[in-house]
């Protein structure tokens, strides 16, 4: 697949030497926030206008009293806003550097050696929602089993934030973390690499840790990907993913009860003057992030390049802020040509060199696409589909200009599937 | 929220930009004759695809002008307009239109309308490819494969089995010939070929296997004859080869568990 451009997957060289120097930014404003898909209900554990210390419980969930969500940062709860059923939209909060920082009690998970403890501790410290299960991708409920925990050291999508970095000087808390997280899990610990940002001792991390180098090539620095090569998830049998920097968090974490405040996140897009790396706490205003190198005219902020949605904040997963020159008004068409666009749905995929290296030669990308566009749950899902989310499909839509895009239908697929499920 | 440029008209436009060297070397070795008849060819098929926008509102494809080039070069000649008008739109409609459109399509229509073709008027004679074309196909399994549209994995399955035949089962050239027209024309058409690594591969070996039955066993047949009957009965295996393919590909997955 010459036309598709190889070298797409390294860091960007002004991604590089932005590394030199990580500037952190802690921006004014930040937020947590759910879609309304979510269904988050939650009750308020601090009121408007309070004070609150960086890592301070904030929010519970009505469903699941044992998930918490922390302040991100110290200062002050700006606004609360609910839709129905006290579905949360969003908590805002407003910076004060001086409010200080929340300790957790970490005394009972024994730095990691205690699992139900752990547990306990990463649902009351916040950081539950760093983990990400699939079948279907959501936050894992509380009490669920893993069948598997991969951890992601490489991130090969462009322009993303390199592990390594994220990782230096961190190895002693991302042990601790991994050991930690091995404890939570009756089968593997697989941590996907790149063979850069592992750490030299490893030993003693536990039977059931496995190293698992990836040549960094994007897609197969996805999850999703991986984990359908190699533990596929099923309903029943979940797998869990969580990218490094977040189990050297939980080290952090569980050494000294402090939320740590930071995430490396990049900052790129073709509406930016520089591409940059920068630390920023979880929630961040990505306005704020770039209003100081962003081009003139309108853009449009999302988190991802390929697999970006619009965002005001960036969410628990995101690690990737991209501006995009837009929001323009979309062309008037003709009715004809619009009858000729839309009367054919879903368009037909051409199976090409660009559709098998969207999967990185991992799965069987015609008939996976093609079940999905039938709309057949099964055979998709005997090809991996249930280890897949949206953002493992975003180069396949991107590479084949798919409408529908794969990632709606997908979505649709696994929405239908956890409904019979639950039936 | 990036879009891409793979939507099928870029596929099937760098599909026509690899055939150019081949169309050319054809037009250069038949001149004004060989003109017309691409252009009757053309514009019949592109009636069919017309009516079918209005009537089905189904987008015209130029994958179109493939089936016409494929149509023009391989089907059999002196025929006259009416029987031409009617294998064209037999393979044209039942082919690919009435599937809704190419990306859609069971069959190659072209495979299907020289097969008609051929096979409905066995008095016309099948057509005698000129030596440079099979030197041709270099350039545009090149231009394929470069630009990702041809499997390569087609092209050397099938290229395997015609070098076996050619060094130890005495192939000649025009047969050799006619099968590399064919290979790249309708086999490695990747709407209906096999779309599995293993099933791409098993797929290039069964044509060229078939050219090789066909060319040794069948007396009396001519090379465009032998290519495009082994071409149609490899498209139609096709999904089977790659049924095999994903059971074996779920067979190493049984124990991921």
């Amino acid at each position: 697949m010459a036309l598709l451009d190889r070298g797409q997957t390294e860091p960007t060289d002004t991604l590089k030497s932005a590394s030199a120097e990580i500037q952190t930014r802690i921006t004014d404003q930040c937020a947590l926030f759910s879609q309304p898909q979510d269904d988050f209900r939650v009750e308020t554990l601090v009121a408007q206008g309070a004070r609150v210390r960086q890592g301070a419980p904030v929010l519970r969930s009505r469903r699941q009293p044992e998930l918490t969500l922390v302040a991100p940062v110290a200062g002050e709860v700006a606004a609360i806003e609910f839709g129905p059923g006290r579905r949360l939209v969003h908590i805002l909060f407003f910076h004060l550097p001086d409010a200080g920082r929340h300790a957790h009690d970490v005394a009972a998970a024994r730095g990691g050696d205690d699992a139900p403890a752990t547990r306990a501790l990463l649902l009351s410290a916040g950081m539950w929602t760093r983990l990400r299960s699939r079948p279907f991708g959501r936050v894992p409920a509380p009490a669920e089993q893993p069948s598997a925990i991969f951890v992601m050291a490489l991130d090969t999508r462009l322009d993303a934030p390199p592990p390594t970095l994220a990782l230096a000087g961190r190895e002693e808390d991302f042990l601790r973390g991994l050991r930690a997280l091995a404890r939570l899990t009756a089968g593997p610990l697989v941590v996907c690499h790149d063979g850069s940002a592992i750490p030299a001792q490893i030993a003693g991390l536990g039977e059931n840790v496995r190293f698992h180098r990836i040549a960094p090539v994007h897609p197969k620095g996805l999850a999703g990907l991986q984990i359908a090569a190699l533990h596929p998830a099923e309903a029943g049998r979940p797998v869990w993913d969580v990218h490094a920097e977040d189990v050297a968090d939980f080290g952090a974490l569980l050494a000294t009860g402090l939320v740590p405040e930071t995430r490396l996140v990049s900052v790129s897009g073709l509406a930016l003057r520089e591409n940059r790396l920068m630390r920023c706490q979880p929630g961040a205003d990505l306005r704020a992030l770039c209003f100081d190198i962003v081009k003139p005219g309108p853009h449009r902020l999302l988190t991802g390049l390929h697999d970006g949605v619009e965002a005001r904040w960036l969410g628990p997963w995101a690690r990737q802020v991209v501006a995009v020159k837009g929001a323009t008004a979309p062309p008037r068409r003709h009715w004809f040509s619009a009858a000729l666009r839309s009367a054919g749905r879903p368009l037909p995929i051409i199976p090409t060199a660009a559709l098998d290296e969207a999967f990185g030669g991992l799965l069987p990308s015609t008939a996976l696409m093609r079940a999905l566009a039938a709309n057949d749950a099964e055979t998709a899902a005997r090809f991996g589909a249930l280890s897949l989310i949206e953002e493992d499909l975003a180069l396949a839509d991107y590479l084949t200009a798919a409408r529908p895009r794969f990632a709606i239908m997908l979505r649709a697929m696994l929405d239908r599937v956890a409904a019979e499920e639950r039936a | 929220m990036t879009r891409g440029i793979w939507d099928r008209e870029t596929v099937a436009l760098l599909l026509l930009a690899a055939a150019l060297p081949l169309a050319a070397t054809w037009l250069l070795s038949t001149g004004m004759t060989g003109a017309l008849r691409l252009v009757f060819v053309l514009v019949a098929a592109g009636l069919w695809h017309v009516a079918f926008m209005l009537a089905r509102a189904q987008p015209p494809s130029f994958a179109g002008a493939l089936t016409a080039l494929a149509i023009a070069l391989l089907a059999p000649v002196d025929l006259g307009p009416i029987p031409m008008l009617l294998g064209i739109s037999f393979g044209v409609v039942a082919g690919e239109l009435a599937f809704g459109g190419w990306g859609r399509n069971v069959v190659n229509p072209a495979t299907l309308a020289i097969a008609f073709l051929g096979f409905g008027f066995p008095a016309a004679p099948w057509p005698v490819l000129p030596i440079q074309l099979g030197w041709s196909v270099i350039a545009v399994v090149a231009i394929g494969t470069f630009a990702g549209v041809i499997a390569w994995r087609v092209v050397a399955g099938a290229g395997a089995a015609i070098a076996v035949g050619w060094y130890s089962l005495g192939l000649g050239m025009p047969v050799a010939t006619a099968a590399a027209v064919v290979l790249v024309l309708l086999v490695c058409d990747p709407v209906t070929s096999a779309s599995t690594n293993l099933g791409r591969w098993l797929y290039g070996l069964l044509y060229g296997a078939l050219v090789l039955l066909f060319a040794l066993g069948w007396k009396g047949a001519v090379p465009v004859q032998v290519a495009v009957s082994a071409a149609l009965l490899a498209s139609l295996a096709a999904p089977l080869l790659d049924e095999i393919a994903i059971r074996l590909w779920l067979a190493r997955r049984k124990r991921l568990g």
